[in-house]
């Protein structure tokens, strides 16, 4: 899989291009911002686009911008935008418009080898990532009373909120040593709680999930 | 000073009854002008009024010209006697009066001829006697004017045409000079000042007519009427008038002494709180007076408006008086040189507004602190939010993006691990958690510091995930625009106020929910956070809210928290944003 990779910090840049050649991918090109990222897309058409959300000039959303054009002009461009801080605005933002083949990370995610792999692997394929920390923050939000999320159980929530990451239910059992079927059974029971039309597609789902979560 | 002016006025009287005298006694067939009532209006106004204004103002040379301009005005009726060397004497001097009339018009009020085109005319004025004298030599009657005149003894030849022509030169270049003198008068009156023309308005009309009522009487000479009394009738009367037009003015003067004793009645009444500056203006008569407050610390004077005064100097046209109280230099007053004239008057405002003027000073000087004091708190706020911000970004690309790299590089040391390697693997992995957990807290602490969200979004969005991150429910309502950008302080000002608030009601309000809510409506921004709590927060809430507070009145704004016990809790921020 062939990635471009852009970020003003050049020791964020390079040890991220060095990982990123360990877990086996072709890195076609580094940027130090927004427009060199757009001029490399141009140039390299990447499976997956890796962006830094804080690059000059401003140094505050240009790489939320950068994304978003990319996703106007070549759609099958998988983005995952890394940042520092956990802005669920801006990974709602950046989802908002549509979650496939689009992500959003902390940057010290990445320093986890096969966790960056597989977000990488995931958003070049249509899917979607969502960091665990936003997703914690979106689920654990302080709620009014007779919220339909109480009376979900503490495993249909940990569920949930594997879902809003963006993993499959193949990796969310997985992740919480079960088997598919019991996980699809949580999915269903988490569907009609929270009344939300079945959505078998694992992609698809993400945003209903998303969209309720943000909602409440 | 008195006997020496009873003196002169005994003398006055002697020479104005001499004059009236010769006046009513001159034979019939002789022209009869001024006559003595006229001798005796004209002379006792240029004594009188030359008299009292001598006493009142000793140092100013106008009552001694006015005196002198009397006893020149009698000494002229020696032309009216019937010895031929008392008449000759008479006639030779006869109009020297005039030159006294014209120096007091020139050189009012100051009693001083101002500028040399001043001089260059009382020298002019001094010439056409010089021309008199020269016709009487070759004349063989004064001014050839009658017949019936005793001899002129001053007569060397006899030329009577060549002394008529001087005549006529003598009155053409009389005419030309008084309306020069009316020119200048004229202008000086334009380019016065309201207070000069207060101070001059009676003199120089009275002055312009009697001069123009001469110019009137050398025009008709010329013209060959020269025995027309109307014009010198007119002008003796009005010249009358400008010895009185003196007087009025300093009796005016009085007057407005007279006003300082209203002036301390009224700065007498606190409750009244006059405008100080007003007040001394109307008692000074002039309109532009200007206050300004010494500042000792400074060692500078400074109006009311907290700006530092200039002291004028001779060229602005502007004067300064000094006032100080117990020693200590308190205030100064700007104004129309012309109040220097009077300077009994102003000392005795200055006096009687030294306590009002202290008082204005330290509530001038309050003023200025508190708003120099305002600056520093406006200033320092801003320095502060200038440090959250720089110390974010300083954590952002220094320490943070370091922590990330060491983690990336553990990242890849395990996955070069071999599978078999038992022993190291657990301590890389245990290396990464625990720099996860330094990363996570640096987050948090950065985001304490300067939300990068109110920097990149601003207060809406930064208000918006605020609550929905609170630890209670919060219900938001927002009216505010979006894509307008508060000022930064502002806005963070209100972000800290509201996460304080909201902090607050979480630990200590024991409420269900929180309503927040902004609005930005005609340049103010209002911020509102209830709960629906136990109440009861005491003061302003604990010192957190109390440093908020600080920040919020630095901006000029006010911070006020209801908490009436068992009806929840009511923070309120106002904060102006131009």
């Amino acid at each position: 899989m062939r990635v471009a990779l852009a970020d003003d910090a050049v020791l964020l840049r390079e040890g991220l291009a060095r990982l990123l050649g360990e877990a086996g991918f072709e890195v076609v090109g580094l940027a130090g911002d927004a427009d060199d990222l757009l001029a490399l897309v141009e140039r390299t058409r990447p499976d997956v686009a890796i962006v830094d959300i804080r690059m000059p000039p401003t140094h505050t959303d240009e790489g939320l911008r950068a994304a978003k054009a990319i996703r106007e002009r070549w759609p099958a461009i998988g983005i995952l935008v890394l940042s520092q801080h956990v802005n669920a605005r801006y990974a709602l933002e950046l989802l908002g418009s549509g979650t496939d083949g689009v992500g959003y990370l902390l940057k010290e995610r990445v320093s986890d080898l096969d966790e960056l792999s597989s977000s990488v692997n995931r958003v070049g394929e249509g899917g979607s990532v969502l960091d665990p920390a936003v997703v914690e923050e979106l689920v654990g939000r302080r709620r009014q009373a007779n919220n339909p999320l109480e009376h979900l159980t503490e495993r249909e929530r940990e569920v949930l909120a594997l879902m809003a990451e963006g993993r499959s239910n193949r990796a969310i059992a997985e992740r919480l040593f079960v088997t598919e079927h019991t996980v699809e059974k949580h999915v269903k029971s988490i569907f009609g709680s929270l009344r939300l039309p079945p959505s078998p597609d694992d992609h698809r789902r993400v945003l209903a999930v998303i969209a309720y979560l943000n909602s409440q | 000073m008195r006997p020496k002016l009873v003196t002169v006025a005994g003398f006055g009287i002697l020479a104005g009854a001499g004059a009236v005298w010769l006046a009513a006694h001159q034979p019939p067939e002789r022209p009869t002008e001024p006559g003595p009532v006229l001798t005796v209006l004209v002379g006792a106004s240029l004594l009188g009024c030359g008299l009292a204004s001598w006493r009142a103002r000793p140092e100013n040379r106008l009552g001694p010209v006015m005196v002198l301009t009397a006893f020149a005005w009698f000494a002229g009726q020696l032309s009216e006697a019937p010895e031929a060397w008392v008449y000759t004497l008479g006639a030779a001097i006869q109009y020297w009066w005039v030159l006294g009339l014209i120096y007091l018009l020139l050189s009012f009020p100051s009693g001083r001829l101002p500028g040399r085109l001043e001089r260059w005319l009382m020298g002019a004025g001094c010439s056409l006697f010089v021309i008199q004298l020269l016709a009487m030599l070759e004349g063989n009657k004064s001014g050839l004017r009658c017949p019936t005149c005793p001899s002129n003894l001053l007569q060397v030849v006899s030329d009577n045409p060549d002394a008529r022509n001087l005549l006529l030169l003598e009155r053409l270049l009389g005419g030309v000079l008084v309306t020069v003198i009316i020119v200048v008068l004229a202008r000086r009156w334009w380019r016065a000042s309201p207070a000069q023309r207060r101070a001059v308005a009676p003199v120089i009309v009275a002055g312009c007519i009697t001069l123009a009522a001469l110019a009137w009487t050398q025009a008709l000479d010329l013209l060959g009427d020269p025995l027309s009394a109307l014009p010198a009738t007119v002008w003796f009367y009005t010249t009358a008038a400008v010895p009185i037009a003196v007087m009025f003015v300093f009796v005016q003067r009085r007057l407005a002494r007279g006003m300082v004793a209203g002036l301390v009645v009224e700065l007498g009444q606190p409750s009244l709180a006059p405008d100080l500056r007003e007040a001394l203006a109307r008692t000074l008569g002039d309109p532009s007076l200007e206050l300004a407050y010494w500042f000792p610390a400074e060692q500078c004077y400074v109006d009311g408006a907290g700006q530092m005064v200039k002291l004028p100097n001779a060229r602005d046209g502007r004067s300064s008086t000094f006032v100080e109280r117990d020693g200590q230099p308190i205030a100064v007053l700007l104004h129309d040189p012309v109040l220097e004239h009077n300077g009994e008057l102003v000392r005795s405002v200055c006096a009687a507004a030294s306590l009002a003027l202290e008082n204005e000073r330290l509530q001038a000087e309050l003023r200025a602190r508190l708003s120099e004091l305002q600056a520093s708190r406006a200033r320092l706020v801003e320095a502060t939010d200038a440090e959250r911000r720089r110390i974010e970004r300083d954590l952002h690309d220094g320490t943070q993006q370091r922590l990330v790299s060491i983690a990336m590089s553990l990242g890849l040391l395990e996955s070069k691990l071999p599978d078999q390697e038992t022993a190291t693997r657990p301590l890389v992995h245990e290396a990464r958690e625990a720099l996860a957990l330094a990363l996570q807290e640096l987050r948090e602490l950065t985001h304490g510091i300067n939300p990068p969200l109110l920097t990149e979004r601003g207060l809406a969005a930064a208000l918006d995930e605020l609550c929905r991150r609170a630890a209670l429910p919060a219900h938001l309502q927002l009216n505010l625009r979006a894509e307008v950008r508060l000022p930064d302080q502002v806005e963070s000002a209100a972000y800290f106020v509201a996460s304080e608030a909201l902090t607050n009601a979480a630990k200590h309000s024991h409420g269900s929910e929180v309503r927040v809510s902004a609005s930005h409506q005609s340049g103010m921004l209002t911020l509102e956070v209830v709960d629906d709590g136990i109440g009861g927060a005491a003061g302003a809430g604990g010192s957190g809210l109390r440093g908020l507070a600080d920040r919020v009145e630095a901006l000029g704004g006010r911070l006020t928290v209801s908490s009436p016990p068992g009806r929840g809790t009511n923070l309120r921020a106002e904060i102006p944003c131009a």
